[in-house]
């Protein structure tokens, strides 16, 4: 278990602000915040990269504070890598052991077992400069988790590379979490990484922990202005695919049962969250006659205008937010208390 | 005139200026290495007197690199990593030997080893600078570790700490890091900055001559060779040596292009 206890951190241009925190053994830990909250020099002060102006840091009850990072068996892996340029993909997973002086032989096999886990095994003779970015996070990684870290750090692990590349990874990282349970702390400011990967999540804001708690907590129940309006992010509901005649539909547990959601296509009998955006939910008075699949009815419980939107709080047994212009909302013609209709194409529920 | 968008007179006018001074220059190292038959070179080259200046040239220009290195490269890794109070005043400061002209460095070195309880002492335990080729060495060394420290300095700066952060995490003690990761990554900075600083210190001459005057098959090196055989009017000898000083600064060149030196100069 890893406790932070009011860590204070001035590096003039970041800061951390008496942060206190508790990953317990075998989570996976996400914390997000946007540029410049203070995630990195958090977790380069949990490496032991420098020491804290004040506050303590211990794991597994031991006092780490002032402890050298390589005695803590803490690894790190960063956004860009930091794959050593002059050493081969080998070398560079390697690196750790032959610190810690075993035999070759043996840091050999270990090296071959990681690079195969990750399918990087073929690459072990090459330069990290002749690998793809993917490659290069991959050996990244393997060379952080090959020493078996007490906690495995990831900053932004996924932020660099591309679309495909990000998901496959990231499914990697949920494979790698289950099969080897060490306890990860992962930085980013991707809300899908959140909701796949994270146990618990905690949201950072001028080196100050604003909000922890599970991904469904947070971004349910933020508990202040700042991650309310952070996460953005709305309509969240989490539940299980089933596909039927070819489309997907998610089942989604509301106040008063199960409602069926429409979506672009996900693979059978999965938990998943799904979420539409505001702005793809359109709302009428009437039940429009469309092709889109989602069609609900509701009742209007909240009205936010805030300048050029208007935020409608419906609630259709599961709580939607649907975003129109200020023209919409006056020309709709409805007010709190009203029925209105909610349709959005399946096209626009986004799944993970 | 009507202007013509074909015809950019900013354009031919500045090209013309960087082709004529470059073939000013290579008209002068032409002149200065055709003046005399090659068989006379190769006669200069055999005498006593310019295989010693060599010899001496090689010798105490090496160790006065070596030297530059070994103070340089920790001076250039504190100035590119820690924060530390009256950094930016150190870091002029040890540039400043770049902008003094080299009698002025001279004069002050001759003053420091001659006249100074630290001379007196180091004079009293064997250790002589003035009118010696170690005042060589050290007036190379004074002259030519800005060179060193400034390539270094913005080699160390262009890699990131990251690399050492990682490499703690993986076990290494801080001077591990940098012995295993930050040092090699910075080779190329290393050799270009090793090669401009050997290659200065060969060509040392207002420093030295200051310090260790310039005495014939003692402190002679190409260069005070250069100047003592021009003074006595021996064309021949002044002219070989001459050319080796070319040659040596034209490889010089290329290698420190070759690593990449001027982009970090």
């Amino acid at each position: 278990m890893l406790t932070i206890e009011h860590i204070s951190k001035d590096l003039g241009e970041f800061i951390l602000d008496d942060v206190s925190l508790t990953v317990k053994d075998g989570e996976y830990f996400v914390i997000i915040g946007p540029t410049g909250a203070g995630k990195t020099i958090l977790l380069e002060t949990i490496a032991g990269i420098y020491p804290p102006d004040s506050g303590t840091v211990s794991l597994n009850e031991r006092d780490v504070t002032f402890m050298p990072p390589r005695e803590r068996n803490i690894t790190m892996v960063y956004q860009d890598y930091m794959l050593f340029p002059h050493l081969t993909v080998a070398e560079n997973i390697g690196f750790g052991l032959k610190n810690r002086k075993l035999p070759a032989d043996e840091i050999a096999g270990k090296v071959a077992e990681i690079s195969d886990i990750f399918g990087i095994g073929h690459l072990l003779h090459r330069y990290p400069s002749t690998l793809s970015g993917g490659e290069q996070q991959r050996a990244a990684i393997s060379r952080a988790i090959v020493l078996e870290p007490s906690v495995l750090l990831l900053d932004e692990p996924l932020s660099a590379l591309d679309g495909q590349t990000r998901e496959r990874l990231r499914i990697e990282l949920r494979r790698l979490h289950a099969a080897y349970k060490t306890t990860i702390i992962h930085i980013t400011h991707n809300f899908e990484e959140v909701f796949s990967l994270a146990s618990r999540v905690a949201v950072m804001h001028q080196g100050k922990i604003m909000q922890v708690g599970t991904p469904d907590e947070v971004f349910r129940h933020p508990n202040s202005e700042f991650i309310a309006e952070f996460v953005g992010v709305q309509n969240i509901f989490q539940g299980t695919c089933k596909i039927t005649d070819g489309l997907s539909e998610v089942t989604v547990k509301g106040a008063d049962g199960p409602h069926l959601i429409c979506s672009s296509l996900c693979t059978e009998n999965t938990n998943v969250t799904t979420t539409i955006r505001p702005e793809d939910i359109m709302v009428s008075c009437t039940k429009l006659a469309s092709t889109a699949r989602n069609s609900f009815a509701g009742t209007i419980t909240d009205v936010a205008d805030n300048g050029s939107m208007v935020r409608i709080s419906v609630d259709t047994g599961l709580p939607f937010i649907a975003a129109v212009t200020r023209q919409g909302w006056c020309s709709l013609g409805a007010e709190i208390g009203g029925t209105v209709y909610l349709t959005v194409m399946a096209q626009s529920v986004h799944i993970f | 005139m009507r202007s013509d968008l074909r015809r950019n007179w900013v354009k031919i006018l500045s090209i013309s200026v960087g082709l004529v001074l470059a073939g000013f220059i290579i008209t002068l190292l032409l002149l200065v290495a055709t003046h005399p038959s090659p068989s006379a070179v190769i006669e200069s080259l055999m005498t006593k007197e310019i295989q010693f200046a060599i010899y001496l040239s090689l010798a105490t220009s090496v160790i006065s690199t070596l030297l530059c290195i070994l103070i340089a490269v920790p001076a250039a890794y504190s100035l590119a990593r820690y924060d530390f109070w009256g950094k930016s005043f150190v870091s002029t400061i040890l540039d400043l030997p770049l902008a003094l002209p080299p009698l002025v460095a001279g004069v002050g070195l001759l003053l420091f080893f001659g006249t100074t309880p630290i001379g007196d002492f180091l004079e009293s335990i064997g250790i002589v600078f003035v009118f010696t080729p170690l005042g060589i060495i050290i007036a190379q060394f004074f002259v030519n570790m800005p060179f060193m420290l400034r390539i270094m300095r913005s080699t160390f700066t262009d890699i990131s700490p990251r690399y050492e952060y990682v490499a703690c995490t993986l076990g290494c003690t801080n001077l591990q890091a940098i012995w295993r990761v930050t040092l090699p990554m910075a080779i190329n900075g290393f050799l270009a900055g090793a090669v401009i600083t050997w290659a200065k210190g060969i060509g040392e001459f207002g420093a030295a001559l200051m310090i260790a005057g310039a005495t014939r098959m003692k402190t002679e090196t190409l260069p005070i060779s250069l100047f003592l055989n021009m003074s006595c009017g021996e064309l021949e000898m002044a002219i070989s040596a001459a050319i080796i000083l070319m040659v040596i600064s034209l490889v010089s060149l290329y290698v420190f292009e070759y690593f990449g030196g001027s982009a970090k100069f």
